[in-house]
């Protein structure tokens, strides 16, 4: 799972090689600007432009990022439909457009940094911006077991289907998944205090320490 | 349920982040009071299954299917506090890891998914538990209600944000809120439904697991700390009316147009004339050819069908679920404490 | 190394009249007492159950609410008597256990996981920061260590355990041995001397087990290692324990207790083949 999700995470690109404050400082800009120009402003195309670029800088596949659109406009569409729909006139359809065309590309963006910025890469950089500690530390915890729990539930999951010899009733079929949510919260309870009880044994006390990890090149 | 970036106009934006910015502070603030040396595993690990728990899919039609959004679970669970940081987190993952929800709207989403949903949802439990008690029962049919409660307060919410970004004498809302609540209201049943379900199963499993009264740290293998109740009852009352009136207020959403003329009428009065909060350029929407306001009569009876149905659909919901539970009403510790 | 040989003053680990249940629960542990001499490898075996676990987490003091709270200042001094710690000269009758001289208490907890290192059955629950150089870091930065004295000590633990240059990997990106050893790798960055290992070859392949001995084989302090893998303990401990349903059924050395049949029938083992 891990590697499906950041597989351009490592790559070695232009962009990636980008210091990381500067990585994260660049998508803001972009997509304050994907989000305040007006779009019947030629500036737009300009932004557009800009982040096409980012991409094939990047060595992000065209198909990838055409197949996550694809994903991502449904919903925004159905709920800027809702605007024409109910007005008369063009107000209703320029505002469609607009919520369409900046959705778009500011999704883009947060999709371009997410490719070139692996999550630890964040996380560093977050703390150099003076996020508190708790919080990092919970993120950091929270991404860790994350994996581990999707694999748990894969595992859950799986073992269900291999026991469902017919298509159950839409409510069995809802008992059964708020049943295995159940099942996985109590799992992730009880690693929460095996966690627990492997930090006291290495001398935790509440507080977060933490250095700065050497600076070598990534395998 | 997430809203994507450029759905909302910058100075909304800025505005949700600001309060938003506040509320997990404070509960970041609260969190490291309380923290005995448990909570940041805790925490994380509840961020950790509220974002694995989404990944469960529960089937509605052929192609489309709902998921968990988390927030009441997570403070059943945790606590307000450490709920309310947990739900930021998996929104920012969210956006970080598969950039879902947008960068700037990120305040308004932990607005509507982690404030409301953490705080207001346990308020809301609190609020319900007082009159039913500390049972099982009571934290079941609580945390339905809760789970529905916020999802509509949500909608409310979106409806207002909605509203302020665009500019407001252009359009005629009230169908778009219409829209909007019908659809969070089979959301907040979605919701109600799968956080019940999922509760009153761990409780007839481990009960210990869930957090019941205002305490939100479990105080499981541990003695030696002094927990104090971390929501004042009152504080609990004011945020759970807050949260019902939000919730109604969504259904009163549609019918907002017409209360929007007034209001602008009341402000020109009192000689503030352009209240533009939609940070657009000049120039890009010129046209102000007043649409008129028609209130149909179809989607009165539509809202009005969606608030009654789904009121109604809930509570029966929770009533059934307690129903569902073995009747064992004793408190806390007596059987918190087998395993 | 002969029981003899092993007094209260020389041990490494002692035990004495150690009761546990959990609250409302049946006894888990009941009156166990043992001692460990320095650099001793003990095996703790016994069916599933039989409360290995439980035993080896009170070395730890990783029962919080079980921890006894002696009376005057236990003071975290290496080295330092124990009767000198504890007022009225004497633990006396208290059921207690002792790490070279410190009683496990609420006061001293602290020092007594510095001295223990434990190794958890799954490796998911022992790495929980994103990069091995992290999690490797995280007990010498908890313990008050400089930044240079940390980053040795992450370099020297990690090529004891034969992964040097492993720090920048991500902790979800390992082989399970890989993973295990990342986690002693944690244990010994903290240099404790006493190692409470709870099933540590399970499920791993005959090349990630025998590394794995390979490295507990180097280890300079005591080890207590909670197995089923009976071979292991044959190839590995000096002296083993067995025990079932919460009590201390037998103890001696490693040949004696595994090659007897009888015994170890009883407890629903079998003699290992090293010794058929």
């Amino acid at each position: 799972m891990s590697d499906y999700l950041d597989r351009f995470g490592r790559g070695q690109s232009m962009c990636h090689r980008w210091p990381p404050l500067a990585k994260l400082l660049s998508a803001i800009a972009m997509i304050l600007a994907a989000t305040c120009v007006p779009i019947a402003h030629p500036l737009i195309g300009i932004v557009a432009c800009v982040i096409f670029f980012a991409h094939t800088l990047a060595r992000i596949p065209l198909a990838y990022v055409a197949r996550r659109l694809l994903f991502f406009w449904p919903p925004l569409f159905l709920m800027a439909i809702s605007l024409p729909l109910s007005q008369s006139g063009q107000t209703g359809w320029l505002l469609f457009a607009t919520i369409l065309v900046r959705g778009t590309l500011s999704f883009s963006t947060a999709l371009w940094l997410v490719n070139v910025m692996p999550f630890d890469q964040l996380l560093a950089t977050l703390r150099r911006l003076r996020v508190p500690d708790v919080l990092l530390a919970i993120l950091s915890l929270m991404y860790r077991f994350l994996f581990v729990l999707w694999d748990e539930l894969d595992r859950m999951r799986t073992a269900r289907a291999a026991r469902l010899f017919r298509k159950p009733s839409l409510w069995a079929t809802w008992r059964s998944a708020a049943h295995l949510l159940g099942r996985l919260l109590i799992r992730a309870l009880d690693r929460a205090d095996r966690i627990h009880g492997a930090m006291l044994a290495r001398g935790w006390d509440g507080r977060s320490r933490w250095i700065e990890q050497p600076r070598e090149d990534r395998p | 349920m997430h809203i994507q970036d450029g759905v909302l106009s910058p100075v909304v934006c800025a505005a949700t982040g600001a309060i938003a910015l506040g509320a997990v502070s404070y509960s970041v603030h609260r969190l490291k009071q309380s923290v005995g040396d448990r909570t940041i595993p805790l925490t994380g690990m509840m961020a950790a299954l509220v974002f694995a728990g989404q990944m469960v899919n529960f089937p509605i039609g052929a192609p489309v299917s709902g998921h968990l959004l988390g927030g009441v679970l997570a403070a059943t669970v945790v606590g307000p506090w450490a709920g309310c940081v947990a739900m930021t987190l998996v929104l920012f993952v969210q956006w970080a890891m598969f950039s879902d929800g947008g960068l700037f709207s990120l305040g308004a989403n932990v607005l509507h998914m982690a404030v409301i949903g953490s705080w207001g949802g346990h308020a809301v439990r609190m609020f319900v538990q007082r009159f039913i008690g500390d049972s099982r029962k009571g934290i079941v049919i609580g945390s339905v209600v809760a789970a529905w409660a916020s999802v509509m307060a949500a909608a409310a919410l979106f409806c207002l944000e909605f509203r302020l970004s665009w500019p407001p004498s252009e359009i005629d809302f009230s169908k778009v809120f219409t829209l909007m609540v019908s659809f969070h209201s089979l959301i907040g049943l979605g919701e109600a439904l799968i956080t019940g379900v999922a509760i009153s199963f761990v409780l007839n499993q481990r009960p210990e697991l869930i957090c019941r009264t205002d305490n939100p740290v479990r105080l499981k293998n541990r003695t030696d700390r002094i927990v104090r109740p971390t929501v004042a009852s009152i504080t609990s009352t004011l945020v759970a009316g807050l949260v019902v009136a939000l919730a109604i207020a969504a259904f009163l959403s549609p019918f907002a147009s017409s209360f929007d003329d007034g209001l602008e009428t009341a402000l020109s009065q009192i000689g503030i004339t352009d209240f533009n909060l939609t940070g657009r350029v000049p120039g890009l929407l010129e046209d102000y050819d007043k649409v008129p306001v028609p209130v149909a009569a179809w989607q009165t009876l539509a809202v009005s069908i969606a608030g009654i149905g789904g009121t109604l659909a809930v509570f029966a919901l929770a009533w059934l679920l307690g129903r569902a539970l073995p009747a064992a009403t004793q408190n806390l510790n007596s059987e918190a404490t087998g395993e | 190394m002969t029981e003899s040989q092993v007094t209260s003053e020389s041990s490494a680990v002692r035990v004495e009249r150690l009761s546990f249940r959990y609250p409302g629960g049946p006894d888990v542990l009941t009156d166990i007492s043992f001692t460990i001499a320095p650099g001793e490898i003990i095996g703790l075996v016994g069916p599933s159950g039989a409360g290995k676990s439980t035993l080896l987490q009170h070395l730890n003091g990783l029962l919080p609410s079980q921890l006894p709270n002696f009376v005057g200042n236990v003071s975290n001094v290496p080295g330092q008597r124990l009767t000198d710690q504890v007022s009225g000269g004497h633990v006396g009758n208290v059921p207690h256990v002792v790490i070279d001289n410190l009683p496990v208490a609420r006061q001293s907890i602290a020092e007594v996981r510095r001295r223990v290192g434990f190794l958890f059955q799954d490796p998911d629950d022992q790495l929980f920061c994103p990069t091995v150089f992290e999690d490797v870091a995280f007990g010498p930065l908890n313990l008050g260590l400089s930044e240079d004295e940390a980053r040795q000590r992450v370099r020297d633990s990690l090529a004891s355990v034969g992964l040097a240059g492993y720090e920048p990997r991500s902790t979800l990106r390992l082989s399970l041995g890989e993973r295990k050893r990342v986690c002693l790798a944690g244990v010994f960055a903290c240099q404790p001397g006493v190692l409470a290992l709870d099933e540590p070859f399970s499920s791993l392949d005959p090349r990630a087990r025998r590394t794995l001995i390979g490295i507990l084989k180097k280890f300079p302090g005591s080890q207590i290692i909670a197995t089923h893998d009976l071979d292991v303990v044959v190839d590995l401990c000096h002296r083993v324990l067995l025990l079932d349903a919460g009590q201390l059924r037998a103890a001696g050395p490693t040949a004696d207790i595994l090659g007897n049949a009888a015994l170890m029938e009883r407890h629903g083992l079998e003699v290992p083949w090293r010794l058929r």
